[in-house]
C-alpha cells in the first residue's frame, strides 16, 4: 500500500471490533455478575486475589481476541500491538500510578469539592495518563514502517490504553487484597472502556499528525482533549455511581457507571469514525 | 521496528509543545493541590489560636485537650493533630513534663515506645520534642483490619505554670509526607 492509499484507508474491521469490544465488555460483566450471584463462590484470600487479577486481564484479552480476528483481513503485526500494550502497562506501573498516587496523592484531596474533582481529574490524572499513553506510541512505533495509516494511531493508542487500564485494575485488586467479583468486574470494565476510549482520541490525533501536515497545536490539542474527557468522565462517574441512601438502606449504583462508560465509549468511537471518514472524503476531494 | 521517517523540525516542535503543555498542566495541578491541602480555618480556645486544616474532622474535646482534628482521607490511621494544655507548678522543667506525657501515652497506647526526646527550637520558641511509635488497635471486634503502626511527635512548650502540648500522629507510612503540612499548622499556633 502506498502512503497515499494508506491515508485513504478506513479499516472498517477495526471500527466494527471497537463496537464489539464495548458490547462484549458489557456482556462479560453481566455474565460474571450473574455467575457470582448464582454460585456465590467462596474464596480464600489468595484465590480471591488470583481471581481479581484474572478478571483485570480479561478486558484486554477480549480486545486482543477481536483484534486477532480482524487481523486476518487487515494484517497488523500482533507482536507490535502486544509490545505497545506492554509498554502502556509498564509506563502506567512505573510512572503513572506513582505520580498520581504517591507524588500528587490525589485520593487525599481530589474529592474535597466538585471543582477539585474536575480540575484534579483533568490537570493531574488526565494529563499524566494521556501523556503516558501518547508516549507509549509516540516514542516506539510511531516512526516505524508498521505505523502506516492514520487508523494505526487509534489501534496502537487503544492497545496502550488497555495496558494502562490493566495495570490500574491489577493495582486496585492487589491494594484491596482481592475484590468482590460482582462489583469488582463492573469497575474493571469501566476502567478498561474509559482508558481505551480516551487513548483512542489521542490515537486519532497521532494518526493525523503523522500522515498530514498538521499545525504545531494539533497534538497538544489531542492530549488536552483526552485529558479533559478523562477528568470529566471521572467526575460524572462519581455522580452517577453515588449510592442512594434511603430509610430502607443504601443501594449501589455501580451499574450506572458501566452504562455511562459504554455510552461514552460508543459516542467517542462514533465521533472518531465520523472524523476519519470525513477526513478521507476531504482528502479524496482534494486529489 | 524499522524507522520509516526522520523527525522534521515541525514534528520536533510539536513534540516539545506536547511535553510543555503536560508539564504546565502538572505544575498548575501541583499548585492547586497545595492550595487545597494547605487551606485552613481559624481555631481559638483558652488563649491558644491556630490555623486548623480545612476539610478535616474537628472533634468535640474535653479535659486538657483543646483541639483535635483528623484527616479522614488519610490511608490507614487518620493523620491527627491535637493541642492540649495542662497546668503545672512553676518550677517544673520541660523534661519532667515530657516524661509525664510519655508515661500517660504508655498507659493508654498499645506497644508504645519512645524513639527519641530532645530539646529543640520551634519557630523561635524552646520546646521539648517527644518522638514515639505505637500500635493503633480498633476495639471494634467486627473490624477486620490489621492494626496500624502509628508514629507520633509531641512538642511540649512550658511557660508560666502551664504546658502546651502540640501533637502530631500519622500512619507510619504517611508520617514523612504529612509532616510538612503539620509544620505549617505548628507555625500557625500562637499562645
Amino acid at each position: 500500500m502506498t502512503e497515499n492509499e494508506a491515508r485513504l484507508h478506513e479499516r472498517k474491521h477495526f471500527w466494527r471490533d471497537e463496537l464489539l469490544l464495548i458490547l462484549s465488555m458489557v456482556i462479560f460483566v453481566v455474565v460474571v455478575y450473574a455467575l457470582d450471584n448464582a454460585l456465590q463462590p467462596i474464596f480464600t484470600p489468595s484465590t480471591l486475589l488470583m481471581a481479581g487479577v484474572f478478571l483485570a486481564l480479561v478486558p484486554a484479552g477480549i480486545w486482543l481476541v477481536f483484534f486477532n480476528l480482524q487481523d486476518r483481513a487487515e494484517p497488523e503485526p500482533k507482536g507490535h500491538v502486544l509490545a505497545i500494550f506492554g509498554l502502556g502497562a509498564l509506563l502506567g506501573a512505573a510512572i503513572g500510578i506513582p505520580v498520581v498516587e504517591n507524588l500528587f496523592r490525589v485520593s487525599h484531596w481530589i474529592y474535597s469539592s466538585t471543582i477539585a474533582t474536575i480540575l484534579g481529574g483533568i490537570l493531574v490524572v488526565g494529563f499524566t495518563q494521556e501523556f503516558l499513553k501518547y508516549a507509549a506510541v509516540r516514542y516506539s512505533i510511531y516512526y516505524t514502517d508498521e505505523f502506516d495509516e492514520p487508523t494505526d494511531g487509534v489501534i496502537y493508542a487503544t492497545a496502550a490504553g488497555l495496558g494502562y487500564a490493566t495495570v490500574l485494575n491489577i493495582q486496585f485488586v492487589v491494594a484491596n487484597g482481592g475484590v468482590d467479583l460482582g462489583a469488582g468486574v463492573i469497575r474493571m470494565a469501566v476502567v478498561a472502556l474509559a482508558q481505551a476510549t480516551f487513548s483512542g482520541i489521542t490515537g486519532y490525533f497521532l494518526g493525523r499528525a503523522k500522515f498530514e501536515s498538521e499545525p504545531i497545536w494539533w497534538m497538544p490539542l489531542g492530549i488536552t482533549l483526552a485529558a479533559v474527557f478523562n477528568g470529566l468522565f471521572n467526575w460524572l462517574q462519581g455522580i452517577v455511581i453515588r449510592p442512594t441512601v434511603t430509610l430502607s438502606g443504601a443501594s449501589n449504583n455501580a451499574w450506572m457507571g458501566l452504562v455511562l462508560a459504554a455510552v461514552v465509549a460508543l459516542l467517542t468511537t462514533g465521533v472518531l469514525l465520523w472524523l476519519v471518514r470525513r477526513n478521507i472524503k476531504h482528502l479524496q476531494a482534494t486529489e | 521496528m524499522q524507522q520509516s521517517k526522520q523527525l522534521s523540525l515541525g514534528d520536533r516542535y510539536a513534540e516539545i509543545t506536547v511535553v510543555t503543555v503536560t508539564i504546565i498542566a502538572l505544575v498548575i495541578g501541583w499548585f492547586y493541590k497545595s492550595s487545597i491541602e494547605n487551606a485552613s480555618l481559624p481555631f481559638s480556645a483558652e488563649g491558644i489560636s491556630a490555623e486548623a486544616p480545612k476539610g478535616w474532622i474537628q472533634f468535640q474535646t474535653s479535659g486538657d485537650e483543646l483541639f483535635r482534628a483528623v484527616d479522614i482521607n488519610s490511608k490507614g490511621f487518620g493523620t491527627t493533630y491535637t493541642i492540649s494544655k495542662i497546668i503545672i507548678a512553676d518550677d517544673v522543667p520541660a523534661l519532667e513534663v515530657s516524661s509525664l506525657v510519655a508515661l500517660n501515652h504508655a498507659q493508654n497506647l498499645l506497644a508504645f515506645r519512645v524513639l527519641s526526646q530532645q530539646e529543640v527550637q520551634v519557630y523561635g520558641r524552646t520546646a521539648y520534642e517527644l518522638d514515639y511509635v505505637y500500635v493503633e488497635s480498633n476495639p471494634d471486634l467486627t473490624h477486620s483490619e490489621m492494626p496500624k503502626i502509628v508514629r507520633g511527635t509531641d512538642y511540649i512548650f512550658v511557660s508560666n505554670g502551664e504546658a502546651v502540648i502540640v501533637s502530631y500522629q500519622a500512619d507510619e507510612k504517611n508520617y514523612d509526607v504529612d509532616l510538612s503540612r503539620f509544620l505549617l499548622f505548628l507555625r500557625s499556633i500562637k499562645f
